[in-house]
């Protein structure tokens, strides 16, 4: 009844090759998660903080659309930004909505929106997401 | 002459193998890198809702719901059926939930849905409704609606 390791004569060995083996899986696994949640992180805009939200439907991660609302300081309001793209005119969003969900019957509209935007502005951009026909709305929160 | 043959000579005698200590070393590094950097991250989650209006219609006889008005002041406080609940600072609003929850509880009693409208004035926080959202996930709510302006 030999207790385990190795079953040879002499001193077990420590083995370098599976410890880099495990090493490297755990980098792989550390770097996975870190660069796959803060690609969804817009820096410019800092996300009310909502420890219940529920976590995004993967199902419908290709039917979903994204919504910035970053907060103007100078002026107390939003400013939308879609595609990256800052929309001074926010009438310009609705035939671009409406093209969305001609092309998407399933469309989901993300609302992501900075936590000191007046709830007003947000108001302003559901009327514009209903008036395109969009039913399905989402507000992004922050987990901390 | 002599000083660079020296030289050449010494380079000669260095063992380019494959260092495994070193490369341990910077893979523990950049693994711990990692694992610090992993607690830190913010994960983007979501509270859904559909517009009122645009869902489809049922021929199933529905039991009215039972409304509740929630408004939010500019300064954060907040009324539940012009209640005044929990202090503006407090983030976590556990009157609130606790009170949703109680009206929620005796709606699923007699076999009623319970519905929410939140009345946001124009210069409310944000934050402030995706914290009465958080409130009314936590009291298990999903009929929400919101409106512009107060419900007078």
């Amino acid at each position: 009844m030999a207790g385990g390791g190795g079953g040879g004569d002499g001193e077990p060995e420590f083995q370098i090759a599976p410890m880099i083996d495990v090493l490297l899986v755990l980098l792989v696994f550390f770097v996975m998660i870190t660069s796959a949640e803060v690609l969804k992180v817009d820096k410019k805009l800092t996300l009310p903080v909502s420890p219940n939200a529920k976590e995004r439907d993967k199902d419908m991660a290709k039917h979903e659309f994204a919504v910035n609302l970053r907060f103007d300081e100078a002026t107390n309001k939003g400013l939308l930004v879609i595609d990256d793209e800052i929309k001074q005119n926010w009438n310009d969003v609705l035939p671009f909505l409406q093209d969305k969900k001609k092309a998407d019957n399933k469309l989901r509209v993300v609302v992501r929106a900075d936590g000191k935007v007046p709830a007003g502005e947000i108001q302003r951009i559901m009327n514009f997401i209903g008036q395109a026909g969009i039913d399905d709305i989402s507000f992004a929160a922050s987990n901390k | 002459m002599k000083k660079r043959s020296h030289k050449r000579k010494q380079s000669s005698e260095v063992n380019l193998g494959f260092q495994i200590a070193p490369m341990i070393d910077v893979v523990f590094v950049i693994l711990l890198y990692f694992m610090v950097m992993a607690g830190d991250i913010q994960v983007e989650n979501a509270h859904n809702t559909k517009l009122p209006g645009t869902q489809e219609e049922t021929k199933e006889p529905v039991n009215l719901p039972d409304e509740i008005a929630i408004r939010i002041e500019d300064d954060g406080q907040v009324y539940l059926n012009d209640d005044p609940l929990d202090s503006p600072e407090n983030k976590a609003l556990p009157e609130l939930a606790g009170s949703l929850k109680q009206l929620r509880e005796s709606s699923d009693n007699s076999k009623s849905t319970v519905l929410v409208t939140i009345y946001a004035n124009e210069l409310a926080k944000y934050q402030r409704v995706i914290e009465v959202l958080d409130a009314l996930t936590r009291a298990k709510i999903s009929n929400v609606t919101f409106q512009a302006g107060s419900p007078d």
